[in-house]
């Protein structure tokens, strides 16, 4: 999003690599490309390997093979054998719990990577950066005498202090409450506009991942699954292992009816359900078009989810479905209705998300008839949780 | 203060009775910890007062302390223990910090050797240095040869000192620098900062205060030595006669000699003591 302003006066400031890597028994194996200015996010539950990535990048861990280019320069190529040592590189790396240095004030902290601490250079670098990260007044405190956002501000602003050619965070926000946290966000975007640099940014927190990924890389043990776009990598996973991860909240087994190629939609049933989808000729399919195993897994997020007292007649959504209120359960800022939306014995659970106001207008109360709409292109399909094979 | 939290729970029969069991404000260990605070207080105050009243008794204090022989084992004291504290410092701290950062399996074993001489009684060292560098010892022989006399002079009580003190420095560098959380290290190299000056501007400063304790320690311990300089390097005025040598020297002849003495070391330590706490304050902590 945060383009330079003049691409042409600015060196190659790309960062790209392709690495393998071995710890114990854990294997790595991943590539990437970061253009300046855009934020790459890495996601994926612990243990996948993200910050075995920015390690790697940074120089605090050898790869087993591979190359990484940083800034135009190739910073670690295995058969030219370049390894260049951390110092070396002009990477920017922020921690999770940000390793303020204890001994040093504020200022100190963001100088700490500048030549000569005393110079008026310095002064002015240190001051510009109190300055971006709303840090004015607090030059000559310890990191101890600091809030969490505030050490986490003065961090960034330390990791910014030499011009490095490329910004590592390793679950930067992670300690922090919600609403400082989208400050930060605006703030790391409002930074990128004015210094930009190829970004990596490691989370496991969807909501981070599309407030600040241009694009989205999710990975699990040790295996990229997908790259691309973080709205339709985090929205609509198409894979099974990926759905789980970002935490699809209805799925449903299905098989598929009718295919409707002029709509571009098709009809599958089952769990008491019909619904309309988007047909799956894009997908990898084990389906063949007229075969008889037309199973399909569908996702439905619970935000793409219209709850109405009435049936929406003479709506454009295609999916209208009853079901009785199972239960309502609190999900700040909003809440998650369960309608169960089966036939006769059969239970088909959806899950829905509402505010708070909605609720008490719809007076939603435990048994209550309501009805569940979305649009045939809130469905997406998944792949089967046994297809998990990476790309 | 954290544990003030658990109080309500504290009711009868709210937890099992592990609760009792952890329980350290309970009467009796309020009384046994109380008698044995007094009694160490007592035990280690009356002797350091009746030597301060003594002391104080004898009227001509200042010229003991002030006299030839006492300025001459003040002044060796002070000038051994000075250069025993600069070896220990300069070739201890690497030393330290390549224990504190190694898993090898030498790293291990030379860990285990840097205690010995804590638990080793201070005459066997003499004894042993005399062995090894004496004029018939392993390697002493070839040292004469070469012009090179070691037992029974000044060096020869930099030796001892060395070789007693410098464990107490080595093991509070080697957990000072263990604290230090290797991610400072890192975040500090991808600053654009080298290993080498990672090193000055980092771990050191870091790791200061418990080299601080150590040296506090190891000094005191080089003023005090006494079994392993007797062997080692004898008990010549001018030359090897350390105070806690003149101390037992001039207990033969005058005590108001030794009191003095005493005194002038007990005021030593005492500085060392509080030398040592004003330079393990972190004033970036707060404590």
């Amino acid at each position: 999003m945060a383009k330079p302003v003049n691409p042409e006066n600015l060196p190659e400031m790309s960062a790209k690599g392709s690495i393998e890597c071995q710890i114990g028994s854990f294997s790595l194996s991943t590539s990437w490309e970061i253009e300046t200015g855009e934020v790459l996010v890495l996601f994926g539950p612990s243990g996948a390997g993200k910050s075995t990535i920015l390690r790697s990048i940074a120089g605090l861990l050898r790869p087993l093979r591979g190359y990484i280019e940083v800034g135009g320069q190739v910073v670690y190529d295995s058969d030219n054998r370049i390894c260049l040592p951390a110092h070396q590189r002009r990477v920017g790396y922020l921690t999770q719990t940000y390793h303020l240095f204890p001994h040093l004030k504020v200022a100190g902290n963001i100088a700490f990577g500048l030549s000569d601490q005393k110079s008026e250079a310095t002064h002015n670098r240190v001051q510009e950066l109190v300055r971006l990260l709303q840090l004015d007044g607090l030059e000559d405190r310890f990191p101890w005498e600091l809030s969490g956002g505030q050490q986490q501000r003065v961090a960034l602003a330390r990791a910014l202090a030499p011009y490095p050619t490329m910004l590592l965070l390793d679950e930067p926000f992670a300690s922090l409450d919600s609403e400082l946290r989208r400050n930060l966000h605006r703030e790391l975007r409002e930074m990128l506009i004015q210094n930009p640099v190829p970004v990596m940014l490691v989370t496991h927190d969807r909501e981070e991942a599309l407030a600040l990924g241009d694009s989205v890389q999710v990975i699990d043990d040790g295996h990229v699954l997908t790259t691309g776009n973080p709205l339709k990598m985090l929205g609509q996973p198409g894979q099974g292992r990926v759905a789980r991860m970002v935490g699809v909240e209805n799925t449903f087994d299905l098989t598929i009816t009718q295919r409707n190629p002029i709509d571009g939609t098709m009809t599958c049933s089952g769990q008491g359900l019909n619904l309309e989808v988007p047909l799956d000729s894009h997908t990898t399919g084990n389906n063949t078009p007229n075969g008889a195993h037309n199973r399909v897994t569908v996702g439905i997020r619970a935000s793409d989810i219209i709850i109405s007292k009435d049936d929406l007649i003479g709506s454009s959504a295609r999916n209208r479905i009853e079901g009785h209120v199972i239960s309502v359960e609190p999900r700040p800022p909003g809440y998650t209705v369960i309608l169960n939306c089966g036939t006769g014995d059969v239970e088909s659970l959806l899950h829905c998300h509402i505010t708070g106001s909605a609720l008490e207008e719809l007076e939603i109360k435990r048994g209550q008839k309501l009805w569940a709409v979305f649009k045939a292109s809130s469905c997406f399909l998944v792949d089967a949780y046994e297809q998990t094979t990476p790309i | 203060m954290a544990l003030r939290v658990h109080e309500p729970l504290k009711k009868k029969d709210a937890l099992p009775r592990l609760n009792s069991i952890i329980r350290f404000d309970s009467l009796p260990v309020g009384i046994l910890g109380g008698s044995g605070a007094f009694l160490y207080v007592l035990f280690i105050g009356l002797p350091v007062l009746a030597l301060l009243v003594r002391s104080a008794q004898h009227g001509d204090f200042l010229n003991a302390v002030t006299g030839d022989a006492a300025l001459t084992a003040l002044r060796l004291s002070l000038v051994t223990s000075i250069i025993s504290m600069s070896i220990i410092i300069l070739l201890g701290t690497p030393f330290a910090y390549s224990l504190a950062r190694s898993n090898k399996l030498w790293a291990r074993l030379v860990d285990n050797l840097v205690e010995l001489p804590l638990v080793l009684p201070p005459v066997v060292a003499g004894v042993a240095m005399l062995m090894a560098f004496g004029r018939n010892g392993l390697v002493g022989s070839n040292l004469e040869s070469l012009g090179i006399i070691i037992p029974f002079t000044t060096t020869a009580v930099v030796f001892a000192q060395i070789f007693v003190a410098a464990p107490f420095f080595i093991r509070s560098a080697k957990l000072g620098f263990q604290s230090v959380d290797k991610n400072y290290e890192d975040v500090a190299q991808t600053l654009g900062i080298s290993p080498r000056r990672t090193f000055f501007r980092i771990t050191l400063p870091l790791a200061a205060p418990a080299m601080f304790t150590g040296l506090g320690l190891a000094w005191a311990r080089a003023l005090s030595e006494f079994g392993a300089t007797m062997m080692f390097a004898g008990n010549l005025t001018g030359e090897t006669q350390t105070m806690p040598l003149a101390i037992m020297s001039a207990m033969e002849t005058s005590l108001e000699g030794a009191l003095a003495l005493s005194v002038v070391l007990l005021a030593a330590s005492i500085l060392v003591l509080a030398l040592l706490g004003l330079l393990t304050r972190r004033r970036w902590q707060n404590l």
